[in-house]
């Protein structure tokens, strides 16, 4: 990526020219007719998933009648190609001084409007096809629905990096914000600009290596989505498996079955069958981690942090400092074990609104870092942050153990007593041995939970922590606030008990059950310093 | 933004402005009985509706139905009006404060529940006025931050006048001036 960086200050000399003058219409460069092809290719094709089990069914059938298939295929690759050319022949876009315009659509027409100004958040995307001949996306997204963002489909990668800082510029002039590399209204000036600012050179902050990869692919559990996704072709998998498998020679009913086999026998080869299932689980999961994450590097120009990533397509995802809402540090219980940390800057949601797959979505992950790397970043986003001092010292506050008190006396317990009276009245001794046994884990894992949460601020920055068996814990700069909720039952307030709701760009968080005078003085000392700062949440 | 005039000193949490003890404005007196009209008048509906349909000659109905619905007409009445009389008394603990820079909304009858929302992070306001709110000269003032959908700061209940005050105050105001 430093070649490209390097290569877009060498050609900002010609690169003005085009960005100046040209305020006409302008037409992609015909690459993009690739990109149509697959974006309508890969919207068919998430529906078509739902027809694969009718297909797998059918497919000897359909083998049989070639000259049916045959030409069906033949007619929708033409039509996916003259649509995706049709896409291309109408699409076009018009950038002036601080202003972008697109208009596309072949029967529904559209035109967008975008003011620079407007602009939340550029990223670059670079699938994989592009990268022969050096094209990019450019993502314009706005502060409004995700619906009205812009995407300049097919410009060449050194175009869509000059443009991304122009527009970041533009962006940054608007605010008022203390710029040091203070561009003068002149937009050709701003862009040789880009010269001098080999000052503010691309500080690489933390890359992830392959190795980083595994490990982020085991701890996080992508799989379980993965098989979400599948639950509806679970008979059709596991029929097709069955006959694999008897097809290989192996008859699963005699394998397991204790007539012919020991105990210890059907145990080891069921131990087997889970550890084999187990292992291709993970490896997917591995696959899924090294795809959107290959090649990490996270780094920061100035203010912003800017992630790279991913193996087929390439994103960029940039975002300022005074976009970030939050600072998240998830370890699960694995991550706890392998001592790794999963780092998230959180941003406004609505952004990201659409886009949940890890790789597109304009929240920055650092997957699975090492504690002192992430303390590192943290400390770099908020310089005077009290996390690591606060985790040392163990200074969170606590939440009341009425918590405990409340989820099994209220939650669990009448569950549990139900259950087990109901089987015990029918006799089935094991069941309710059984019940009791999963009851007095739930307890732990209450106790557990109630062991986490944990609330603590200092000066600028309220901390929360969470967690089950793992333990996340969230920072937030107090003037970041949006809303604060404060909530309290009778029994609550008996106990001078109450509940706070933090409410932010991303996303709200919530501590249950702490002390009403620790509540009040969170609400009242948060509104002040929303209040008092003056500063923008953006 | 470093101005000459920029203070910072540690302000004492005593001193700090307390949401435990606001000011609270009720909401229009005519909000409560209004919502217990409507509470009572929907209830009433349901039942006359089951019991048109008990005992209309036009269509034969399953027997079993028609046994069970008396007991469901008795169990709709009964909860609709403990619902009624419930929400009626929940209805008459709603307020709502407006301080110099926040506004604060106070709830819930066993569940209380107090949202604050800092003027300044307000993004946009809507004034919501269904036919009936519009009957009773009622309005609800709807408030959006960036914290999303699911937490907008919404007072209902409020005379027009009232509404559009306060409405007029927040778009005035210094701190949304500033930052819209």
């Amino acid at each position: 990526m430093d070649n490209q960086t390097s290569s877009s200050t060498l050609d900002s000399g010609d690169l003005a020219a085009p960005l100046k003058i040209k305020d006409d219409w302008q037409v992609l460069s015909p690459v993009a007719i690739f990109y149509f092809a697959v974006s309508v290719f890969k919207h068919l094709f998430s529906n078509i998933i739902y027809l694969i089990p009718a297909i797998a069914v059918s497919y000897k059938s359909v083998l049989e009648h070639p000259f049916i298939w045959l030409p069906a295929i033949l007619a929708a690759f033409t039509l996916l190609t003259l649509f995706a050319f049709v896409s291309f022949k109408v699409y076009r876009y018009r950038l002036t001084e601080d202003n972008i315009e697109i208009r596309s659509g072949i029967f529904s027409k559209k035109h967008l409007n975008l003011p620079f100004s407007r602009v939340q958040n550029v990223k670059i995307e670079q699938p994989i096809y592009y990268r022969f001949t050096g094209h990019a996306c450019l993502q314009l997204d706005t502060a409004g629905s995700a619906k009205n963002e812009a995407k300049l489909v097919a410009i060449k990668l050194d175009f869509a990096q000059q443009l991304k800082a122009r527009i970041q510029n533009q962006v940054q002039k608007d605010e008022g914000d203390i710029n040091l590399e203070n561009l003068s209204a002149d937009p050709a000036a701003s862009l040789s600009g880009s010269e001098s600012n080999k000052a503010h050179q691309e500080i690489v902050l933390n890359q992830r290596n392959l190795s980083d990869l595994v490990i982020h692919g085991i701890t996080s559990n992508r799989i379980w989505i993965f098989l979400g996704g599948l639950a509806p072709f679970y008979n059709n998998i596991f029929d097709s498996i069955g006959e694999w498998i008897t097809s290989l020679g192996i008859d699963l009913t005699e394998l397991f079955s204790l007539q012919t086999h020991s105990l210890l026998e059907v145990g080891l080869y069921a131990l087997s069958l889970t550890m084999l299932v187990m292992l291709v689980m993970v490896s997917f999961s591995v696959i899924g981690a090294i795809i959107s994450f290959y090649g990490y590097t996270l780094s920061k120009l100035d203010d912003k942090y800017i992630r790279r990533s991913g193996l087929f397509t390439k994103h960029e995802v940039s975002m300022g400092l005074s976009r970030l809402q939050m600072v998240v540090q998830k370890q699960d219980w694995l991550d706890v074990l392998l001592k790794r940390i999963n780092l998230k800057f959180e941003q406004s949601n609505s952004f990201s609104k659409n886009l949940s797959a890890s790789a597109s979505s304009s929240k920055i992950i650092v997957p699975s870092i090492k504690p002192h790397e992430c303390q590192a970043l943290i400390d770099d986003a908020y310089p005077d942050n009290s996390l690591n001092a606060l985790v040392g010292n163990d200074a969170f506050s606590p939440i009341s153990k009425r918590f405990i008190f409340r989820n099994i006396v209220y939650v669990l317990m009448p569950l549990w007593l139900i259950i087990t009276s109901s089987t015990l009245m029918n006799g089935k001794f094991m069941i309710s041995a059984l019940l009791s046994v999963l009851f007095v884990g739930l307890c732990g894992l209450v106790v557990l939970r109630w062991k986490r949460w944990g609330i603590a601020k200092d000066q600028n920055f309220v901390y929360l922590r969470k967690g089950l068996i793992g333990v996340d814990y969230y920072c937030f700069p107090t003037y970041k606030l949006q809303q604060t909720q404060f909530k309290q039952n009778l029994l609550m307030k008996r106990r001078q008990l109450a509940t706070v709701k933090f409410v932010l760009a991303s996303g709200s968080l919530t501590v249950p059950m702490i002390d009403e005078k620790l509540a009040y003085e969170f609400i009242d000392k948060g509104l002040y310093q929303v209040e008092s700062s003056q500063k923008s949440w953006m | 933004m470093l101005e000459s005039n920029f203070t910072n000193a540690t302000v004492p949490i005593e001193q700090l402005p307390a949401i435990l003890n606001l000011n609270k404005q009720s909401l229009s007196e005519k909000y409560a009985p209004l919502n217990r009209l409507l509470n009572l008048g929907l209830t009433l509906f349901i039942c006359v509706i089951a019991m048109a349909l008990y005992f209309q000659p036009f269509f034969d109905l399953p027997k079993d139905f028609l046994n069970f619905l008396p007991f469901v007409i008795f169990a709709v009445a009964i909860l609709g009006f403990l619902i009624t009389w419930f929400s009626y008394a929940r209805d008459q603990v709603k307020s709502y404060t407006l301080r110099e820079l926040d506004l604060h909304y106070t709830s819930g009858l066993f569940f209380r529940k107090v949202v604050s929302q800092p003027i300044t992070r307000i993004q946009h306001i809507e004034l919501k006025r269904g036919p009936i709110e519009r009957k009773a000269g009622l309005a609800t003032l709807q408030v959006f931050s960036a914290g999303g959908e699911m937490h907008t700061f919404e007072i209902p209940g409020l005379p027009v006048d009232t509404a559009q005050q306060l409405r007029q105050f927040i778009l005035q105001h210094k701190d949304v001036v500033k930052h819209g």
